[in-house]
């Protein structure tokens, strides 16, 4: 079941995209006789052919993934969206102690040590990134190394 | 979550509200590509030949994403006025915003602040090719434009195809009835005229410094103003051949719209007194780069009439509309 | 030949002072720090370290031998995080992943490294031996290789390629579609037109190799890790004392010649590296193993030695149109390129005889670079094992912050950290379902490439299909590609035929 929802949904798109190839992608002019509609086109058609063979037979039924597992996936999602979005505001090292702690603990370990683990990963992170490696990392508010 | 994003938006705007303090505390150069790349070495020329000019060196940061659109749209939304930062361009981001790929912004929406220097298109054979000189290539042009396989590093509406069309144009062909082959870059497009696949290439003078005296490839014309300085001075300029095709490929910075006057102008001063220094044309050599000094008020304008050019000349190959 | 000792021993006279060989070791030492971060490959360690190594003000050999180190050290590294967290260190590293990681479930990590190392050390040596004897004419040879015979020879890595099939035929064959459609975002190489790009400006260059690897893998990775631990069925594994035995390197020796020959002459065409090497590598070796190819993708050494072997090779096979022509054939040797030309120095075949000291200076510490990194490599082979004894609550949280920085360092845009989140639930769900992500990967790389070069054939012969069987080259590939599809089928057959024989007997 979950098979075909997914491959409903990829049919979707698929559609979408062939659509594209065939009614909008457009030069105004190409000196190959294929241009850059052709490829995209014979893509959508190879994709919808195997979407088709999902769909008459699918293989996996359902997730064996339970309620509770859901819950903690979506947290964990959620607190990677978080971590993108403080990642250049706070810069690294701060970002990276909030993410890291909140993980550590919603993943099972003691707030202490959680805390401890942001804290190393934070800073210990910067020094060896953008300190040894040299490596090209947000600052945030925190002066420049 | 909500209450993170809002955490979020207020440290966005705290962020953006620092560079507004109107002083150049922390250069910055961005270079809107990834390290290594010909921005990399643009923004290198800043920071070593303008070493010494503010108090801290300049620091050279990273934004790729979209051919430099990336870069060219945060600065026209969120870093307007960004004191500390220059952003390098080259002729290829010019083209593109004449052909519109960067999106609604245009060159008015910008402050071009310096130039680097410069490097120059140049027409290119295996030395065992057919076409002896210019002349004897254009006329093949001339008679059958289809007849002369075409290669680059760029694809249709790039630099590297503006060279071959306007080739074509100054022989009254169609660019279009041209045979062009895109290639991934100057290495792979090399690749394909000593291989065979590819009869012509129209790359830079800068990239054949490596190949000069190797025997391996001829430079039939360079696409400059007027000859070149040493070692290029043997080459004859498209021009005085008699094809009015001029290829520069012109590299430099420029910052965002709303920099304070006086930031832009101490910008613009450090660079008219660095082009004067020995320190900034080494640094400028050894990227390969010709001398092209133009900084100021005045190299804006002339910026922007170039782009302004260029879309003519999009327009006419039929890029736009 | 008396040229190439007479030069090698020049080489080795530079590169055997201790300042060159101190330099050596560092740079290999953080080529694999930086090459073991997800996504960061040699192209990106040479550039983020190239500006140090310009700075400390060394001669120009000196350098230079420090990125070479720096580059070798880089594709080293990128199997640690292939093996260990399954995240592809970077693009060559992808195929290593699919035995690599495994082998480290089952607890054989230590193993898993050291005869990695092994075969990259091979891998790594014979390329340099290839380079040495016969740069410049095998880079005469593979300039020579145009656009059509490009189309062959992805021909015959789709051909390699097919041995990948898993349990569900179809499965795959859209895995790899999947790949090939994400590879047409961005703007058109051809004609400049942009192509799924919704008006989005960090999508015009199309959407980064990295991005997607990382996202693909290590944040699908990461997902599955939490559900896996979430759900209880997380075991902890045993503190890993596994190691290479001598049986492993009989068992897997001629994998590792064939696959770095394999690796080197593609490493060698201009556009072509690592990815592709290790992809064409892994394939033929399942193919050429025949039934037993069945273990291929749970564990089985030859599996991981093939691609190891050959991105290695690859690596060295690079070096030569860059060190004989001048011709960067991929973005690594480009930015080594421009590296030279800091240094006021041309390569191309003049440097051979103006700067020999540093054409074979390079050349030598190469041989030493690879040695360096087999005695660098083999006694961390422990430690970097115990990393996944680390507790599941620190080793996941551990994975994204390196991934976030695999991103963020080299593309530096936000932007693409959401990418890699939505890439990632994208592969969790392929992966639930019960699709190998490798075909995805592997389409999205091999994609763009076909295309491209299909479209460049077209605009050479002005529309003629001809073009694509007018060379010897490229019949001697569509051969090839038959040969790999069927030869497995009858080997199988003789082999199954054989044994019928000896009951008989």
């Amino acid at each position: 079941m979950v098979d075909r929802i997914f491959a409903g949904l990829l049919l979707a798109v698929t559609l979408g995209y062939g659509w594209l190839a065939f009614a909008v992608i457009r030069a105004p002019f190409q000196y190959d006789p294929l241009g850059p509609e052709s490829w995209p086109r014979i893509l959508s058609v190879l994709a919808a052919i195997c979407l088709a063979g999902i769909l008459w037979k699918p293989d996996v039924e359902r997730f064996d993934t339970r309620g509770g597992t859901w819950l903690r996936l979506a947290a964990i999602v959620a607190l990677l969206i978080g971590y993108a979005g403080l990642y250049e505001p706070l810069g690294f090292v701060l970002a990276t102690l909030l993410f890291g702690t909140v993980a550590a603990r919603l993943l099972g370990a003691t707030l202490v040590r959680a805390g401890a683990f942001g804290l190393a990963t934070g800073v210990l992170g910067y020094l060896l990134c953008a300190g040894l490696l040299d490596l090209n990392l947000p600052e945030g508010p925190l002066p420049r190394l | 979550m909500s209450l993170k994003s809002a955490a979020a938006a207020a440290c966005v705007a705290l962020a953006a509200a620092l560079p507004a303090l109107a002083e150049i505390d922390a250069p910055e150069c961005v270079a809107p590509a990834q390290p290594g790349g010909g921005f990399d070495l643009t923004c290198r020329i800043a920071q070593q030949g303008l070493d010494g000019a503010f108090d801290r060196p300049i620091e050279v940061t990273f934004m790729p994403g979209g051919i430099g659109a990336v870069a060219f749209n945060q600065f026209n939304t969120t870093r307007t006025d960004d004191s500390n930062a220059i952003v390098a361009f080259s002729s290829g981001s010019l083209l593109n915003i004449a052909t519109g790929k960067f999106g609604t912004f245009t060159e008015n929406d910008v402050r071009f602040l310096a130039t680097a220097g410069a490097d120059y298109g140049a027409v290119i054979v295996r030395a065992d090719s057919p076409y002896a000189d210019l002349g004897a290539l254009m006329d093949a042009f001339k008679a059958d434009p289809g007849s002369v396989v075409v290669g680059a590093g760029g694809s249709v509406g790039s630099q590297d195809w503006m060279k071959g069309a306007l080739l074509l144009k100054s022989v009254g062909a169609d660019p279009r009835q041209m045979r062009y082959v895109a290639y991934d870059g100057g290495g792979d497009a090399i690749a394909g005229l000593l291989g065979g696949a590819i009869q012509v290439y129209t790359g830079d003078v800068g990239e054949m410094a490596a190949h000069i005296g190797d025997g391996s490839m001829r430079i039939l014309a360079v696409l400059a103003p007027e000859r070149l300085e040493p070692p290029f001075d043997a080459y004859p300029t498209a021009k005085e051949l008699g094809y009015d095709t001029e290829w520069t490929i012109m590299r430099g910075f420029y910052m965002g719209k709303n920099v304070p006057d006086a930031d832009y102008q101490a910008w613009a001063d450090a660079f008219a007194a660095a082009y004067k220094t020995e320190a900034y044309r080494q640094a400028r050599e050894s990227k390969g780069l010709m001398p092209l000094e133009l900084s100021g008020p005045e190299m804006d304008a002339q910026v922007k009439q170039l782009i302004g050019e260029l879309r003519d000349i999009a327009r006419d190959a039929g890029l736009i509309q | 030949m008396e040229t190439v000792l007479s030069g090698l021993a020049t080489g080795f006279a530079v590169a055997l002072t201790p300042l060159n060989i101190l330099l050596v070791l560092f740079g290999c030492f953080s080529g694999t720090l930086i090459g073991a971060l997800p996504g960061i490959g040699p192209i990106n360690g040479v550039a983020i370290l190239l500006p140090i190594a310009y700075g400390l003000g060394l001669p120009p050999e000196s350098a230079l031998i420090l990125l070479a180190g720096i580059y070798y050290g880089a594709e080293y590294g990128g199997r640690i995080s292939s093996i260990l967290l399954n995240v592809p260190g970077d693009a060559g590293a992808v195929m290593t992943t699919l035995d690599g990681h495994p082998m480290a479930l089952k607890g054989e990590a230590g193993r898993a490294l050291s005869l990695s190392a092994v075969a990259s050390f091979v891998g790594g040596t014979l390329a340099v031996i290839g380079l040495s004897l016969f740069g410049p004419l095998l880079a005469k040879f593979a300039v020579t290789f145009s656009p059509a015979d490009y189309v062959a020879l992805m021909v015959f890595a789709f051909a390699s390629l097919a041995s990948l099939v898993g349990r569900n035929g179809i499965k795959t064959l859209l895995g790899a579609v999947i790949g090939l459609m994400l590879a047409t975002m961005g703007i058109d190489a051809n004609t400049g037109v942009p192509r799924y790009t919704f008006g989005i400006p960090d999508l015009l260059a199309g959407i980064d190799f990295l991005v997607v690897v990382i996202g693909l893998f290590g944040m699908a990775e990461l997902l599955h890790l939490v559900e896996q631990q979430v759900s209880g069925r997380l075991r902890t594994l045993p503190v890993d004392r596994s190691f290479l035995r001598r049986a492993d390197l009989l068992r897997t020796r001629w994998t590792i010649l064939r696959c770095s020959v394999i690796g080197f002459f593609i490493g060698i065409l201009p556009g072509t590296g690592a990815s592709v090497a290790s992809a064409v590598a892994y394939g033929t070796e399942k193919r050429l193993a025949g039934k037993s190819g069945d273990s291929f993708g749970t564990g089985d050494l030859r599996g991981l030695a093939a691609p190891e072997a050959a991105n290695n090779a690859a690596a060295g096979g690079a070096l030569v149109p860059m060190l004989t022509l001048g011709i960067p054939g991929s973005g690594t040797t480009a930015i080594l390129l421009g590296a030279l030309l800091m240094f006021n120095v041309q390569p191309g075949p003049l440097m051979f005889t103006q700067r020999p000291e540093i054409a074979w200076g390079l050349i030598a510490s190469m041989y030493l670079g690879n040695v360096a990194l087999l005695i660098i490599n083999l006694p961390l082979v422990g430690l970097f094992a115990r990393m996944l004894t680390l507790p599941q609550h620190y080793l996941t949280p551990l994975i994204a912050m390196l991934a976030f920085v695999g991103v963020y360092s080299i593309v530096g845009n936000p932007f693409d950290l959401y990418l890699i989140i939505l890439l990632g639930i994208f592969g969790w769900v392929l992966r639930k379902l019960d699709f190998s992500l490798a075909p995805v990967i592997l389409g999205f790389v091999l994609g763009s490439l076909f295309e491209n070069n299909l479209r460049r054939a077209l605009s050479i012969s002005a529309g003629d299909w001809g073009i694509l069987i007018e060379d010897w080259k490229s019949i001697a590939l569509y051969g090839l590609a038959v040969l790999v599809v069927i030869l497995p089928a009858w080997a199988g057959r003789r082999s199954a035929r054989a044994a019928a024989d000896a009951v008989e007997d």
